[in-house]
């Protein structure tokens, strides 16, 4: 809140500088939680004086016959405050208009700020905010004073039911209060330029950059004496977190009883996190360490005294950790699957008892299609197991230990290593950066989660639209590709899609309709299509693919197929062609052949050697018909890259067909006969792609 | 017999804060700046906000500066007397002040420091913290204060109770008095805590804890709860039709404890809780427009001055 806040205000502050000319150098932010401000160097004293200029009425309206100044010409000088004299005249494309020219002059910066700086801070927004007093101002937090100043001029306006001056307050405990919590009178800012340093020397860090740097530079310290290193997972969120929370900062190094390690570490590392802020430290193997690092507001001679309360606090909780773990240990999670059914999934999609019984038959049909029948067992246990860690205590606790929490219980359980692997892999991957799944269980289970919840609100026509996604399905879509394709999972979808659909139908799902499928030009069912969207975003985003490549492979997808990776994988060959010298001519070619056998009408017939008058026409169907043996293998054989080769050689005879031929020969034979030649060429192609939609990029 | 202050902790040597000498002093230093002191209330509630002195005067126009003790009951933080700081039942000091001051920060600290916690020995931090009780309709802004780590007090400028904005704003300061005393006698458990010089929490309240954590886990008759809690829910809306807001709201407090109970039990389902929470609110929101109704009837007595009588 605080970061986006010093954003805005620099912002604001630097249009409305420019908009009243005011000319000023660099301009600084600082934020705590205490304060924001802002600092202009080189701040013009003057605004810069201008000529402005009004446009009056026109010059036919403005002199009577005799050229003399009518009462419209009259009237407009007066409310401009010049002479009738002084008009000037302006060519507008409406005509000759009177013009009135006036200097404007500066007025001192102080006068414009001590104006307007109240409505400028009145803009800026915020998430959430408050009222606290009679002025009915809305802010995060009760503002209790304003510093304004130009130069050593203090500025006076009222904001917020506050006068403002050169007073500032330091921090609360370091300032030099001598009894008393109560910081005294304040402290006098006598230049904006001494702000930051007036403050340090009241304990306050106010440039957030100095607080971060401070912060990992004694992290690092204290985790290279405690012969580790600070755990990463949660590292920047942390010092984000403490950088805004802090004043003053500075960190204490404390420990925890070693006893607490056989409790799974994601829990205490989360207790340390969520609830304290606290940093975690870690062995070189990765392994936890009894250790932990406070953030603390205060650095006072002796920091022993909130060491050990940081300390005696963090046993607690912990304590309480480990009894949450206990308690969900005495029940297991093949017994908590029957209280999913009081667990809503989506008030339309029915329990998460429902999806989980869905996922079961879901992952079985992944299982088939991506020919492991060998895990169907596993992969359906770990999917009626996978979500009843949501009703233990200590997801109840901590939300984002989902799926990590499944692992351990599951474990504690019995069950199979591969079948707890998978529980722990399902939300994988949780972000963009994320890895996905590691094992084949785990892979297939994260995508029978990922494409249940995509059928579930597909079928309900609960669908994205624009930046509106509140269920986050483009991300559950995403996942999918990227298990897909990064796994190199051969498996066709369109089957698993539509049972998907049908067992939702059977659990008496309602369907909706489908907003979708308006928004876009393609064919299919809406939740391929939407499915091929996201295969389309990774190529562009992650592989780099050129969007006619995807076009031509995508334009060709239907429910047979429905293989995203394999989709990929032509993509791919097809991206890696375009660089060839002969590709750019290849495609000029071809797209002469497409064109020709879409326009032109004919009868047609297998190609009749004995009709082949040239010698072009003769090598390009022996060509045709070796390559055309050779692309099919290759495609057969899913070697795309060896298939856009074999095509490649179609190059110069193509090339020299039509530069030996006229294809609509006067002979009606000879012409259906080139045309059926052609219609083989374009054939071979279209195997491949819509190789049509290549745009020729020139030379 | 008597407990040796412990000097590490920064105490005076001379002072022994017990919990009932820590609510005395708050109660000293309330008073002074102006607060009444107010006593708990007899119903079941999970927090000192369900106090009629809180959640009810905090509602229309006129001022109000309260300070009380106020014993909560929190179910679901039954520990079967075996956690050292978790407690099914608990003390809260609670002071509400509307409007608010602008000092009431600095005052805050204060009271910390008459009962003994140097803020230039420690680390105290206003963290940023979204306060909102589904139950009442009601939330705000404000910080949670930490010490050394330990929360000990909510700080919150309350923006919404009952779903009615309020205007003028009271701040409520909620003090966790076990956690405080537990510092400033510099024990690590909870059940430690000298209640008075020679009388343990432990002794006043360990048994307690065992036995309502059994009761609320283990025991507590299901079908009953949930038919004491339509039965106050109906009473609750028959005494709303009457005009009889301040019966009317036991009722709605009666029924925030049952749903509690229930929740601690196990017994409802994320869907039912979530039902069971927007029931009481529907009673807390009734409460609170019946009893700004019934104080524009009296004619706001509390308002500029008139609350001499």
């Amino acid at each position: 809140m605080i970061q986006p806040a010093m954003t805005q205000l620099a912002q604001l502050l630097e249009g409305f500088l420019a908009n009243r000319r005011l000319a000023h150098d660099r301009i600084r932010t600082f934020g705590t939680p205490r304060r924001l401000a802002i600092l202009v160097e080189g701040l013009a004293f003057k605004q810069t004086s201008t000529l402005r200029e009004a446009l009056g009425p026109s010059k036919a309206a403005a002199f009577d016959a005799r050229g003399r100044p009518t009462k419209a010409a009259e009237g407009f000088a007066k409310s401009q405050g010049v002479g009738v004299g002084a008009l000037e005249t302006r060519q507008t494309p409406k005509g000759v208009y009177l013009c009135a020219v006036k200097q404007e002059k500066g007025l001192p910066a102080a006068t414009v700020l001590t104006e307007h700086l109240p409505n400028l801070l009145q803009q800026l927004t915020f998430s959430k905010t408050m009222r606290w007093n009679a002025s009915g101002v809305r802010y995060p937090r009760p503002i209790r004073w304003v510093v304004a100043l130009v130069g050593a001029r203090a500025l006076s306006f009222d904001f917020a039911g506050v006068r403002s001056g050169a007073r500032s307050w330091g921090h609360r405990f370091l300032s030099g209060a001598t009894s008393g919590a109560v910081a005294s009178q304040g402290i006098k800012i006598p230049r904006p330029e001494m702000y930051e340093a007036v403050l340090a020397k009241s304990g306050v860090v106010v440039d957030s950059t100095q607080r971060r740097e401070v912060l990992a530079g004694q992290l690092t310290q204290l985790a290279r004496s405690a012969k580790g290193r600070v755990y990463q997972v949660n590292y920047e969120e942390l010092l984000d977190q403490a950088v805004f929370s802090l004043e003053c900062p500075n960190v204490v190094c404390g420990t925890f009883d070693r006893t607490y390690l056989a409790v799974p570490q994601e829990v205490l590392i989360a207790s340390m996190a969520e609830h304290q802020g606290f940093f975690s430290a870690v062995d070189r193997k990765g392994e936890l360490l009894p250790r932990f690092f406070a953030p603390t507001n205060v650095n006072v001679r002796n920091m022993e005294l909130i060491r050990v309360g940081n300390e005696r606090v963090l046993a607690a909780r912990l304590a309480d950790a480990r009894y949450f773990f206990d308690e969900d240990c005495k029940v297991k999670l093949a017994d908590r699957v029957r209280e999913l059914h009081g667990v809503v999934f989506h008030k339309k999609l029915g329990s998460l008892y429902d999806k989980t019984q869905r996922m079961i038959d879901l992952v079985g049909d992944l299982a088939e299609a991506a020919r492991v029948p060998q895990k169907m067992a596993l992969c359906r246990r770990a999917a009626l197991l996978c979500k009843a860690d949501l009703v233990t205590g200590m997801v109840g606790e901590f939300p984002m230990l989902q799926g990590v929490m499944g692992e351990h219980y599951a474990a504690h359980d019995g069950e199979s290593v591969e079948v707890c692997q998978a529980i722990g892999e399902c939300y994988r991957p949780r972000t963009p950066d994320d890895a996905i799944p590691e094992t084949t269980v785990g892979r297939l289970l994260s995508l029978a989660d990922r494409l249940d919840t995509l059928a579930a609100f597909f079928h309900a026509g609960i669908v994205p639209s624009g930046s509106e996604d509140p269920f986050g399905l483009r991300r559950s879509a995403f996942g999918v590709i990227r298990i897909v394709i990064e796994a190199g999972l051969n498996l066709n979808m369109a089957d698993v899609l539509r049972q998907a659909e049908q067992r939702l139908a059977q659990q008496g799902v309602k369907a909706g309709g489908h907003p979708f499928a308006t928004l876009r030009a393609g064919s299919g069912p809406p939740l391929r299509q939407f499915l091929e969207d996201r295969l389309r975003y990774y190529g562009r985003v992650v592989a780099g693919y050129r969007e006619d490549v995807m076009d031509s492979v995508l334009a060709r997808a239907d429910d047979a197929a429905c293989n995203l990776r394999d989709l990929f994988l032509r993509m791919d060959a097809l991206q890696a062609i375009t660089s060839q010298q002969d590709f750019e001519s290849l495609i000029v070619g071809f797209k002469r052949a497409h064109r020709i056998v879409e326009k032109e009408a004919w009868t047609a017939r297998t190609v009749d050697v004995a009709l082949l008058t040239h010698s072009t026409e003769w090598t390009l169907q022996q060509v045709v018909e070796t390559a055309g043996r050779a692309v099919g293998q290759a495609l057969g054989a899913h070697d795309y890259h060896g298939a856009l080769k074999h095509l490649i050689e179609l190059k110069n005879p193509i090339d020299q067909f039509f530069d030996g031929v006229l294809v609509n020969a006067p002979e009606t034979e000879v012409r259906a006969n080139r045309l059926s030649l052609l219609r083989q060429v374009d054939d071979l192609f279209s195997a491949f792609g819509d190789l049509s939609q290549i745009q020729v990029q020139g030379q | 017999m008597p407990v040796r202050p412990n000097s590490y902790w920064g105490l005076a040597a001379t002072t022994l804060v017990t919990v009932q000498n820590l609510i005395l002093s708050l109660h000293q230093f309330w008073g002074k700046h102006g607060c009444l002191i107010c006593q708990p209330y007899d119903v079941e509630k999970g927090a000192g906000t369900f106090n009629p002195a809180t959640f009810l005067r905090a509602l229309g126009p006129e001022p109000w500066r309260a300070a009380y003790v106020e014993p909560c009951r929190r179910p679901t933080d039954g520990r079967y007397g075996e956690n050292p700081n978790r407690l099914q039942h608990y003390y809260q000091y609670q002071v509400v002040l509307k409007p608010c001051l602008d000092t009431i920060q600095s005052l805050y600290l204060d009271s910390l420091s008459t009962l003994g916690i140097d803020p230039r020995q420690h680390d105290i931090q206003f963290r940023q913290d979204d306060w909102e009780s589904p139950t009442l309709g009601a939330w705000g802004l404000g910080w949670e204060v930490r010490l050394d780590g330990m929360e000990i007090t909510q700080f919150t400028y309350f923006q919404e109770a009952g779903g009615q904005p309020l205007d003028p704003v009271t701040v409520e300061l909620t003090y966790g008095t076990e956690r405080i005393a537990m510092y400033l006698q510099g024990v690590d458990n909870v059940y430690d805590l000298r209640w008075s010089d020679d009388v343990s929490y432990g002794a006043l309240f360990h048994d307690s804890e065992v036995q309502f954590s059994r009761y609320h886990f283990e025991v507590a008759d299901i079908t009953m709860i949930r038919t004491t809690f339509d039965a106050c829910e109906a009473e609750c809306r028959t005494l709303l039709e009457k005009g009889l807001v301040l019966p009317a709201y036991d009722y709605c407090m009666k029924s925030s404890h049952l749903f509690n109970v229930l929740d601690a039990r196990g017994a409802l389902s994320v869907a039912e809780r979530t039902g069971y929470i927007g029931r009481v609110r529907g009673l807390a929101r009734g409460c609170a427009d019946a009893y700004v109704e019934r104080r524009k009837h009296l004619g706001f007595p509390l308002l500029a001055g008139a609350g001499a009588r």
